[in-house]
């Protein structure tokens, strides 16, 4: 995880990499096969560093086949530095019938959650690793019914969101008839909150959730409920809190941390459920 | 044995289907009787034999439907998650204070035997909660809890006796207790 958040780390190497090949030689070699003659290579020389993707492969088409694990080779000098670059690359290039969602490739959209090297996170904030001798895999969010490839169907997952109710309820109006004003400590509480992007990776990496996830609500929707519940214009948190008071919406929790953990955001789903506890303990 | 092989095996048998299958015949043919080495692959390394399959996805309602939302009961939800939680705690002193003070009371001692038992019942209870699954199997769920009641039922009625015939549970620990 902090090798993602290395930003120093990656303006230096960005830096670097830009005096050394000279300003018009530089290509941000993002998922196209670059002139062969221009690598984005420290060294400046022109050997290549292949590495192996070892990529979750099933075809709904064909539903009697097993799922497998089909390797891509590929040269990370003619690769950007994340694995959805790795994995766009592999798609154009390679094989067009792997299937993977992907939209915004800055981590604000949340379309690439999947789990790589056994942790889920967003392709597009999980940088590869540079040694080439290990390979790298690449799974679906586990637990989650597969669309295609690594593809999983979140259904449930928005119809649980949808059920929690996440919007603003409220039944008086503003005073002065324009906004409903809030101080700036009420604001600083939603803080960790509202940067929630819904990408699963934290339900899908939550024991609790895979044996219960019909009933649980799951570490990102309970987040979610606290963003609501601790939003001081709000007037339904009574109601809120009500829905989660049962066996097993709320209280399926046994505060494992992997979402605390897993979170490519940085935030702590954990820390919110507990406070909603802390809140109905009383 | 199984478990050191476990990784070899395991890379051999796991990148894709057909090899597995290869590998296995050829353990076989060498062996008419399926070997111990055989076995352990067949465990760690395929879901063939899965013990409890997920079933297939199943969605109420349209897609925009929300999912159903429980009624609420606090007995199964804040007030038994306070009482959990209060009983847990109040277990720390009852069972350090016999030993730190150095006198063995029985009215402590029943405490601590009744708080214990309704500790683990609630433990155990929980645990069958994630693993047994109502929806998927209400006639299991039903059937382990009450066999979880008559459980604690017989446990209560034991330390029942053993702190009315016998030294009781501090004593015994102490007695037991070489350290």
């Amino acid at each position: 995880m902090a090798a993602l958040r290395s930003t120093p780390s990656r303006l230096l190497a960005a830096a670097s990499r830009s005096t050394r090949a000279g300003p018009s030689m530089f290509v941000r070699s993002m998922a196209t096969l670059g002139d062969s003659t221009v690598e984005a290579n420290p060294k400046g020389s022109t050997d290549s560093r292949m590495k192996s993707f070892q990529v979750y492969r099933w075809n709904p088409d064909r539903p009697t086949d097993k799922p497998s694990m089909q390797t891509y080779t590929l040269d990370l000098n003619k690769t950007g530095p994340m694995v959805l670059d790795a994995l766009v690359r592999i798609k154009n290039e390679l094989d067009p019938t792997l299937a993977f969602r992907r939209s915004c490739r800055e981590g604000i959209c949340g379309s690439c959650a999947m789990n790589i090297n056994g942790t889920n996170t967003l392709a597009c904030l999980c940088r590869i690793p540079t040694d080439t001798k290990q390979e790298m895999k690449i799974y679906p969010l586990p637990h989650t019914y597969v669309v295609k490839d690594l593809v999983p169907d979140l259904t449930y997952f928005y119809k649980q969101y949808k059920s929690i109710k996440p919007y603003l309820q409220r039944d008086t109006p503003a005073p002065d008839g324009k906004e409903y004003r809030q101080s700036k400590a009420e604001r600083r509480k939603l803080d960790g909150l509202y940067e929630c992007i819904l990408c699963a990776c934290c339900s899908t990496s939550c024991p609790s959730y895979w044996w219960n996830a019909e009933e649980y609500l799951g570490p990102a929707i309970l987040l979610q409920s606290y963003r609501w519940i601790a939003d001081s214009r709000d007037e339904r948190r009574e109601e809120r809190r009500a829905a989660l008071d049962n066996s097993m919406s709320l209280y399926r929790c046994h505060t494992i941390l992997n979402c605390t953990r897993t979170c490519p955001k940085g935030l702590n789903p954990g820390l919110a459920i507990a406070e909603i506890k802390k809140q109905m303990a009383f | 044995m199984a478990s050191a092989l476990r990784p070899t095996l395991l890379r051999h048998t796991a990148p894709a289907a057909p090899t597995r299958r290869a590998i296995t015949t050829t353990l076989r043919s060498k062996q008419p009787m399926p070997s111990a080495v055989a076995k352990a692959a067949a465990f760690h390394a395929s879901s063939r034999r899965r013990l409890l399959p997920p079933g297939p996805q199943v969605i109420h309602g349209s897609v925009n439907d929300p999912a159903p939302v429980p009624s609420p009961s606090p007995t199964h939800g804040s007030y038994h998650w306070t009482f959990e939680r209060t009983i847990a705690a109040g277990l720390i002193p009852l069972t350090i204070t016999p030993f730190a003070a150095g006198s063995l009371n029985p009215a402590t001692d029943a405490l601590l035997c009744g708080l214990m038992l309704v500790h683990s019942h609630m433990g155990f209870q929980s645990i069958l909660i994630d693993y047994v699954p109502n929806s998927r199997y209400p006639k299991s769920r039903k059937g382990l809890m009450w066999g979880l009641n008559a459980v604690t039922v017989l446990v209560g009625i034991g330390l029942y006796e053993f702190e009315t015939n016998d030294v009781g549970v501090t004593e015994a620990i102490k007695r037991v207790w070489k350290a």
